[in-house]
């Protein structure tokens, strides 16, 4: 069974060393630059710094490649739209289709705006657990909690739901397998069909997911949890120099790519 | 009861079908099934060169430690993962037999904690959900899920419309059994069914799975339970980290008792027992009834 969203390449490379909230901050900081800017100088210096923060992550390529795969439509369908649909004076012309060099150049600038994008996206969670992203983004939520935003159970909850991703994935298995070996039949018949066979699936799951999330429950009561109270932690978010360093270089090169 | 030569194969309505008269029990035989499991970073081998062999209407014991295997053996048994190397051969066929697809379907295969994927309504559009996706005519499929709720003591005329998840503990796992057994399979593979039940309840399993014996279907049973293996099984499989421990009759010499110990499993009592009083342990009871008549 391959869990794939919210990956985590467990390793020990300077960027896995990183605190959370330094990264966050960075790579949120620098998806906004990318939005910002709209020249092919701009995005060259921010693809490069995206291509060295891969090479920083020790990270292998077919994890990224992994993360990027089911992007590829968007990718695909961005630089289609764009060229079909963008401005500009048509060299070639087939019925609403319209090809143009000032297309071609949007097309090819969008769908490379997205693949940097992707490519930051996957540094931050290849290299960082989802407990201490959502430790960071707790962290980061905090002052909304002057505007009673109950931001620590907000950041449990997704704590909670990150963590038993894989679970019920691994439970979605075998109940298949199960209905399988009865005979059901998951890939065959029309859409009508297909949604059919997915009821002896579905059922079981959500009466299982239900049940998990009351044992849950009621293990967190038994374990003194109260919502609104505060919590300590085990591993308490610590920065360092490295994280200044971290924030300094975003700061260095998102200024680049809006000057060059 | 009635309705057991019909589960056990006898369905006349079916000539040369599955389930004809005269093909109760399926063989069963592997031949050095290897498989592994995909993980993210290198693939995690599973099974390696498991060879072994199950005659029609006989009854295996699948044991070995947890993660030894047991569950990815009957897995790939029924066809739902399919071997690396290697072939597992139903009646004698192998995969390359027009007949395979045919025979796996009379594989039946109940998962661990089978209540878990209950999911119809009724108890009987539960029961029915396999026969249906066989294909069968409804006058079939109403005799095989009456006959098959029996036969697990879920009498129809009291279960048949209440809904699965009313039911109890012990009452849901016997209706997931039914749910295979109306599938008239000639092989059931077990994955671990007397987990979690209460004794009462565990009995009652053994009795069925004891009278589908009696009516000649192969068993082939994952357990850690080594009393109720002894007292079901003629033979026993031993897996170790994926690999053949042991295979054939059961083995209570010395060098068997180790292989047992070195698996994580122990002599069933009544061998242990025999074993104490001095007597031969190859001829053990395997149940209470057979010892108290051996030592009046």
């Amino acid at each position: 069974m391959k869990a794939t969203i919210a990956q985590y390449y467990a390793g020990d490379s300077l960027l896995h060393r990183l605190d959370p909230r330094a990264k966050l901050v960075a790579v949120s900081a620098l998806a906004v630059a990318l939005f910002v800017r709209d020249s092919f100088a701009g995005l060259a210096v921010y693809a490069a710094a995206a291509v060295l923060a891969y090479l920083l992550s020790g990270v292998p390529l077919v994890w990224f490649w992994r993360a990027f795969r089911p992007l590829l439509w968007l990718v695909a369908l961005t630089f289609v739209a764009q060229v079909v649909f963008a401005p500009g004076e048509p060299f070639f012309s087939f019925g609403f289709i319209h090809l143009s060099w000032r297309g071609l150049e949007l097309a090819a600038f969008l769908s490379l705006r997205l693949v940097v994008l992707v490519l930051v996206g996957s540094v931050l969670t290849l290299t960082t657990p989802s407990m201490a992203l959502t430790d960071g983004l707790a962290w980061l939520g905090r002052p909304l909690r002057r505007l009673r935003v109950p931001t620590d159970e907000l950041a449990l909850m997704v704590t909670i739901a990150l963590r038993f991703i894989p679970t019920l994935l691994v439970e979605l298995d075998t109940i298949m397998r199960a209905q399988r070996a009865r005979g059901a039949d998951f890939r065959r018949g029309g859409l009508r069909e297909r949604t059919r066979s997915l009821v002896p699936v579905l059922v079981p799951l959500f009466v299982l997911s239900f049940r998990r999330a009351d044992e849950l429950a009621l293990a967190m009561e038994a374990r003194c949890y109260r919502p609104g109270a505060v919590r300590t932690r085990l591993h308490p978010l610590r920065a360092g120099w490295a994280d200044a360093a971290l924030l300094v270089a975003a700061a260095i090169v998102i200024a680049a790519g809006l000057l060059v | 009861m009635s309705g057991l030569e019909a589960i056990a194969g006898a369905a006349p309505d079916k000539p040369g079908g599955p389930g004809a008269a005269g093909s109760a029990g399926m063989s069963l035989a592997g031949e050095a099934v290897s498989f592994s499991y995909e993980e993210a970073r290198a693939p995690v081998p599973a099974l390696c060169d498991v060879s072994f062999e199950l005659r029609a209407g006989g009854s295996l014991a699948l044991m070995g430690a947890s993660g030894s295997g047991k569950s990815t053996l009957l897995q790939v048994v029924r066809g739902l993962d399919a071997p690396e190397s290697g072939a597992v051969l139903l009646d004698g066929a192998d995969p390359s037999d027009p007949r395979y697809t045919a025979l796996q379907r009379e594989v039946g295969l109940v998962f661990q904690a089978p209540e878990r994927q209950l999911f119809a309504s009724t108890a009987r559009d539960d029961v029915a959900f396999g026969p249906r996706r066989l294909g069968w005519p409804d006058e079939q499929v109403t005799s095989a899920v009456a006959t098959a709720l029996d036969l697990v003591g879920l009498p129809p005329a009291r279960f048949a419309e209440r809904h699965p998840y009313a039911l109890s503990g012990g009452e849901q796992r016997r209706l997931a059994l039914a749910g295979v057994l109306a599938m008239r399979p000639r092989l059931l593979l077990l994955d671990e069914p007397f987990v979690s039940l209460d004794p009462g309840t565990r009995r009652q399993l053994v009795g069925i799975l004891e009278r589908l014996k009696a009516a000649g279907v192969t068993l082939l049973l994952a357990t850690h339970d080594v009393d109720l293996a002894w007292a079901l099984c003629d033979e026993i499989l031993v897996l170790g980290e994926g690999r053949v421990a042991a295979a054939g009759p059961w083995d209570f010499s010395t060098a068997g008792g180790r292989l047992l110990a070195a698996n994580r499993l122990r002599e069933p009592f009544f061998v242990e027992l025999w074993r104490r009083l001095g007597r031969d342990t190859h001829r053990a009871p395997r149940t209470a009834a057979q010892a108290a008549q051996a030592l009046r």
